[in-house]
């Protein structure tokens, strides 16, 4: 375990130096001067340049400039946005808290919806209910989920006026930002409306997180009935049913235990689906999340941003994943055997 | 039809012929087999039988309402947008955009992932399961996500769409295929031909390759539905095909501004993008299905 | 899916939704959602539109004002105004006891005196000014009527009294005073933000007279104003104001119908009709002095040369345009100055549409085999053009005809009005809005060198005949003169065609009905002072 676990690490290692040496060519890569680009300063006169050019090491070989960047990065000084001249590492971390609380809430659906339907459909594949079942997890599984968040819009806010159609909140509810994440922080602020904002702050949820969590739901749907389908088949099912033990006994004591497991696999990579179908939902329901901040970014042109947020999205995709991989393996021996 | 039997001769015929019984038994994939072909069809042909020019701005016609309302055209079906344009030419164009090019991207990933693929699988070592792992990794970033990375480096456009797409797909074709040609090397009769003397090359070009072209072809359909939908969100976003092109994703985004008058304009694109993801699935799982059966028979 | 679990939540919901009692937060405070953020929190350096609604009556006052009906200039912070006899003197008494904001970032001590007068307009022309150079030393509306030339010399004549020396009389001074480019900002304020050592804090937390106050800008999202209980004209009505940034124009709308928005800015013309059915929203007209226009970049080839210029105007088909853009609810212009301006040229003809003519003038040129070129289309919807985006594509397909590619290239707002001031573009399709009711707001700023200079120039045009005839109008005070040199402008204009106008478009507000009282300026931004919610 300890040697699978070092190989992991020396893997992440591995993939984070080569993201960082990605995103240090991206100085480069991207039009325009790659000074700007490191330090998002839109304006420099000659004598900062001078300065600048020293500080960024940007007159040494390329391996200085990359140690230098490295350094920078670790360091916190991801350099400034383009366009609002704000460090972008502070800009960050007032977006990132909007898009996890938003796909937190996403995964915890698709999986206490997911997982139950996929046994469902799983226990009795020629019933019509399963079959529906499956047929519905095949629609979700297709849906182009941008086009999906409008019709849910257009049925639910502009026809019903039941939910509204966008933001985390009503704009006129002032909250005070101490975590990012907006219900917490409506329940530790002390306004007297606190109760009306977290209800708003609930409706205005609704929508986001329900798109979202159409696509890994129906992943989810189709993984764990497969799953159960396969294990359904194995010899000491069989073996459990001989001896007499029921349907529910058997689901609970051999076949969900099994099934399960490459569950938590699945949540790891469910997760990076997740932040990526977060860029198009927060665009539609212009949640301030980091998704529309790299899109907004890329509209803008503004590259030390672009830079910042891959290096953000990547790094938290990799290492997430891989921590599932891990707690998958530690849970799971058979997985352990490389 | 109906003729006695004494043997049954099932097992007899080629796999491709069973492959197919045990596809067409089901009806949702015949189903879906039968919209993919229209698709595919009206992706080659839409430049022949788009009923107007989709580019062409008819002045007089504005925000012309579909064809089933009163006051709609029988020369417009579903009715024109806000430069006059017809929405059916636009859709039919938008078939080759969409659905043509999420198709060529795939053949052209396709073919590199089986270059890199057998490259990796056909290679043993410390080298190849580092490679494996670190493909693993890229892997567990989406495929949405590695294209919006690479249009944010190559700048927004169809092109550079394509391009980002094909890449986007690349890990999950190499890892795919490698894997299977890895799982095709234990087996013995690779180890009996290679003791007959043949070579890595015929190894791979008269064993492996016909052993694995119904992986690939499940691959490539899962593929396809992953194309279609990033070619259709980077276009939504604005990052992929540039207005005026009839690409799915952009007339979606395009006509999100006459949402309120020419609902038509935002549904049927959506449609489109839904009913050719679903025929690609549809197809896919059925020859997932198809292939199981098949072995098990 | 899990259909009946999802229809059970949204009854619950709905029936949440339904609740009659609104908290206090909601019935106290307004939202206006605007196309676009600001650029910042200070005026005078700024041209959109955008950021004059949002920032400059909500915050600030001015000398004077504009009356929305007459175009007279009315009494503000200023209650009495006198002119030297040879028109090269203004002295301006201050109102009293006119109290600065009190915000959580800045506590004033003093209220509005001269000093306060004498610091605002020292910033835009005294280059060893502290605060001049904070934003690069751009005060693009300024600088396009020349001020700093105008100007000698600003001075506090006694505690209330400020005195302004001209170098020439100018008719156009005074209302240039009144337009929303000119707040007036707090002398103490800046002083202190100096001793801070923070005083780019100055155009980004602003501290003004206004009647609201500033309380915060989340960056794309909103903008936060809280009422100023001391204003001079006493409280506005709403407690709170948030300007909530939505650029999309179908959300915008949906937000209106949801009613997350009280006041939508620019609906879109072509959904007029579809929100004058609702009961629960109204549709307010007023006249706006404005154009929507084509600037060539007449630095660049081959837009130097007039013919061609005079051929792209022929190829576009101006009515094709008013229908599909404007939906027929604006006026077709015939030059940059609406026909609503007393100075307008009863004589210029309409815009012709002639391809052949077109292909012909490129022709004679050496350019029968067509060009290519971009068109640079605005990302958002403002009063002179509700979709730049949709514009160029038009405009695309009839330059086609006469063998002209044209590439559509558009930026988020920001990084499109900083690189169009670089003069990175072959030609915009953008436009104005007037400030006051003077015709020379619209020539100077747009096509005068000092414009071309600091950017607001679209067409980066410089012509010598044409700034001598504005240069001849403004130093008359004699209406009938004046006008004789503003027709000739435009005829000169009408033969030169370093842009080609477009149309004058009405201004439109959505607005929820329980809203009233929301004043729209013709000649400058929304006032949201008086707004204020009524019970149905």
């Amino acid at each position: 375990m300890i040697i699978f676990l070092l190989r992991r690490l020396f893997l992440l290692g591995t993939v984070l130096l080569g993201l960082s040496i990605f995103a240090f060519s991206l100085g480069y890569l991207f039009p325009g001067d790659p000074l700007q680009n490191f330090t998002g300063l839109r304006y420099i006169d000659s004598a900062q340049r001078e300065q600048l050019i020293q500080a960024y090491q940007l007159d040494q070989s390329y391996t200085t400039q990359y140690v230098a960047f490295l350094t920078r990065v670790l360091q916190g000084d991801w350099g400034l946005s383009f366009s609002s001249q704000q460090p972008l590492l502070n800009e960050i971390w007032q977006v990132l808290p909007a898009t996890l609380e938003l796909t937190t809430y996403a995964l915890l659906l698709s999986f206490f919806i997911g997982v139950p339907l996929g046994i469902l459909a799983a226990m009795k594949p020629n019933h019509l209910f399963c079959k529906s079942i499956s047929g519905m997890a095949l629609v979700g599984y297709s849906l182009p989920i941008f086009w999906w968040a409008l019709l849910l819009i257009m049925l639910f806010s502009v026809t019903l006026g039941w939910l509204p159609s966008g933001g985390r909140l009503g704009v006129l509810y002032e909250i005070p930002t101490l975590t990012g994440f907006m219900l917490v922080d409506i329940l530790l602020s002390n306004t007297h409306y606190q109760d009306a904002a977290l209800m708003d702050a609930f409706r205005h949820l609704i929508l986001p997180t329900l798109v979202l969590a159409t696509y890994p739901t129906t992943v989810m749907i189709r993984f764990v009935r497969d799953a159960m389908l396969d294990v359904w088949e194995q010899n000491y099912i069989k073996t459990a049913k001989a001896k007499g033990l029921n349907r529910l006994q058997v689901l609970y004591r051999h076949g969900l235990r099994n099934a399960l497991l490459p569950v938590i696999r699945q949540i790891g990579l469910q997760f990076s689906t997740l932040i990526t179908l977060a860029m198009l939902t927060e665009v539609i329901f212009s949640w301030p999340g980091i998704g529309r901040w790299l899109i907004d970014s890329i509209y803008q042109r503004n590259f030390p941003a672009i830079q910042a947020g891959l290096m953000i999205i990547s790094t938290l995709v990799i290492t997430i994943n891989m921590l599932t991989e891990i707690m998958h393996t530690f849970f799971n021996p058979l997985a352990r055997k490389y | 039809m109906a003729k006695f039997r004494l043997y049954l001769d099932e097992n007899n015929r080629s796999p491709l012929a069973q492959l197919w019984r045990e596809f067409s038994r089901q009806h949702s994939a015949l189903f879906g087999l039968i919209l993919f072909s229209t698709f595919l069809s009206l992706s080659v042909l839409a430049p022949f039988i788009t009923p107007h020019d989709p580019y062409l701005q008819a002045d007089n016609l504005l925000l012309l309402a579909p064809s089933w309302t009163e006051q709609g055209l029988v020369q417009y079906p579903f009715g024109t947008d806000d430069l006059g344009r017809d929405l059916l030419s636009r859709m039919l164009k938008g078939t080759t955009y969409t659905f043509g090019l999420a198709l060529l991207t795939v053949l052209a990933s396709l073919l590199a992932g089986l270059a890199l693929g057998a490259l990796a699988g056909m290679s043993r070592g410390v080298k190849s399961s580092f490679f494996n792992h670190l493909l693993d990794l890229i892997l567990t970033i989406p495929s949405l996500l590695l294209a919006i990375i690479i249009v944010a480096v190559l700048g927004p456009g169809l092109e550079n769409t394509a391009w980002a797409v094909i890449l986007a797909l690349l890990p999950q074709f190499v890892h795919g295929i490698r894997n299977a040609i890895a799982e095709q090397l234990k087996q013995d009769y690779v180890t009996a031909y290679r003791l007959d003397g043949a070579n890595n090359w015929q190894v791979l070009t008269r064993l492996i390759i016909p052993n694995i072209w119904e992986k690939i072809t499940v691959l490539s359909s899962m593929a396809l539905s992953t194309a279609i939908l990033d070619i259709a969100a980077l276009g939504f976003l604005g990052l992929g095909a540039q207005a005026p092109i009839a690409e799915w994703g952009a007339m979606i985004s395009d006509s999100l501004d006459i949402i309120y008058v020419a609902p038509v304009s935002v549904a049927i694109p959506g449609l489109l993008i839904f009913a050719a993801v679903l025929s690609v699935n549809l197809v896919g799982d059925g020859l997932k299905v198809a292939i199981q059966k098949r072995r098990e028979s | 899916m899990n259909k009946l679990g999802i229809f059970a939540l949204f009854s619950a919901l709905s029936l949440s939704a339904c609740q009659p009692e609104q908290p206090e937060t909601i019935r106290t405070g307004l939202v206006y959602c605007a196309e676009g953020p600001p650029e910042n929190f200070n005026p005078q350096r700024v041209t959109s539109g955008t950021t004059i609604d949002i920032v400059s009556q909500q915050l600030y006052d001015r000398l004077l004002d504009i009356d929305a009906n007459t175009g007279n200039l009315l009494p503000a912070l200023a209650t009495a105004w006198q002119r030297s006899a040879d028109g090269m003197t203004y002295d301006f008494t201050l109102r009293q006891d006119v109290a600065f904001h009190h915000t959580h970032f800045f506590k004033p001590t003093r209220p509005l005196v001269a000093d306060d007068i004498v610091f605002t307009f020292n910033r835009i022309m005294d280059p060893t000014h502290p605060y001049h150079f904070l934003g690069g030393g751009i005060y693009p509306y300024f600088q396009s009527v020349d001020w700093a030339n105008l100007v000698n010399k600003v001075t506090a004549i006694a505690e209330d009294k400020v005195r302004f020396e001209l170098n020439r009389p100018d008719s156009s001074f005074l209302a240039n005073l009144a337009t929303d480019f000119a707040p007036v900002l707090s002398a103490e304020y800046a002083a202190s933000l100096l001793a801070e050592g923070q005083p780019q804090r100055l155009d980004t937390q602003p501290i003004g007279t206004g009647p609201f106050h500033f309380k915060e800008y989340q960056k794309d999202v909103l903008v936060r104003l809280y009422r100023h209980p001391t204003y001079w004209r006493g409280p506005a009505a709403m407690e709170q104001l948030v300007f909530d940034i939505v650029p999309n124009n179908a959300r915008r709308m949906a937000k209106l119908l949801t009613h997350e928005c009280d006041i939508v800015a620019f609906p879109r013309l072509a959904e007029l009709s579809l929100i004058t059915e609702r009961p629960d929203v109204k549709v307010q007209e007023s006249t706006n002095m404005n154009v929507g226009f084509w600037a060539f970049n007449t630095k660049k080839s081959p837009f130097d040369q007039v013919k061609v210029r005079q051929a792209l105007a022929l190829a576009i088909n101006q009515s094709a345009i008013l229908q599909a853009v404007y939906f027929n609810q604006a006026t077709a212009a015939k030059g940059i100055l609406p026909p609503t301006s007393w100075a307008f040229d009863q004589q210029l003809p309409a815009a012709n549409y002639d391809p052949a003519q077109a292909r012909a003038l490129l022709a004679e040129v050496g350019l029968s085999q067509g060009f290519s070129m971009d068109i640079w289309a605005m990302p958002v919807q403002r009063l002179y053009n509700p979709n730049a985006l949709k514009m160029a594509e038009l405009i695309q397909a009839d330059l086609a005809q006469i063998g002209v590619t044209a590439n559509i290239v558009s930026y988020e707002w920001n990084t499109f009005r900083r690189k169009l001031t670089d003069g990175e573009h072959d030609s915009v399709l953008i436009g104005w809005a007037a400030d006051n009711a003077d015709p020379d707001n619209f020539f100077r700023p747009l096509l005068s060198c000092a414009a071309a200079d600091s950017g607001s120039n679209r067409a980066q045009w410089c012509d010598p005949v044409f700034d001598q005839l504005l240069h001849q109008a403004l130093s008359t005070g004699e209406q009938q003169q004046r006008l004789g040199y503003y027709i000739t402008a435009q005829q000169y204009l009408h033969q030169q065609k370093p842009l080609v106008a477009i149309a004058h478009s009405q201004r439109f507000q959505a607005i929820n009905v329980n809203v009233e009282g929301v004043s729209v300026n013709p000649y400058g931004g929304i006032a949201l002072f008086g707004a204020r919610r009524i019970t149905p």
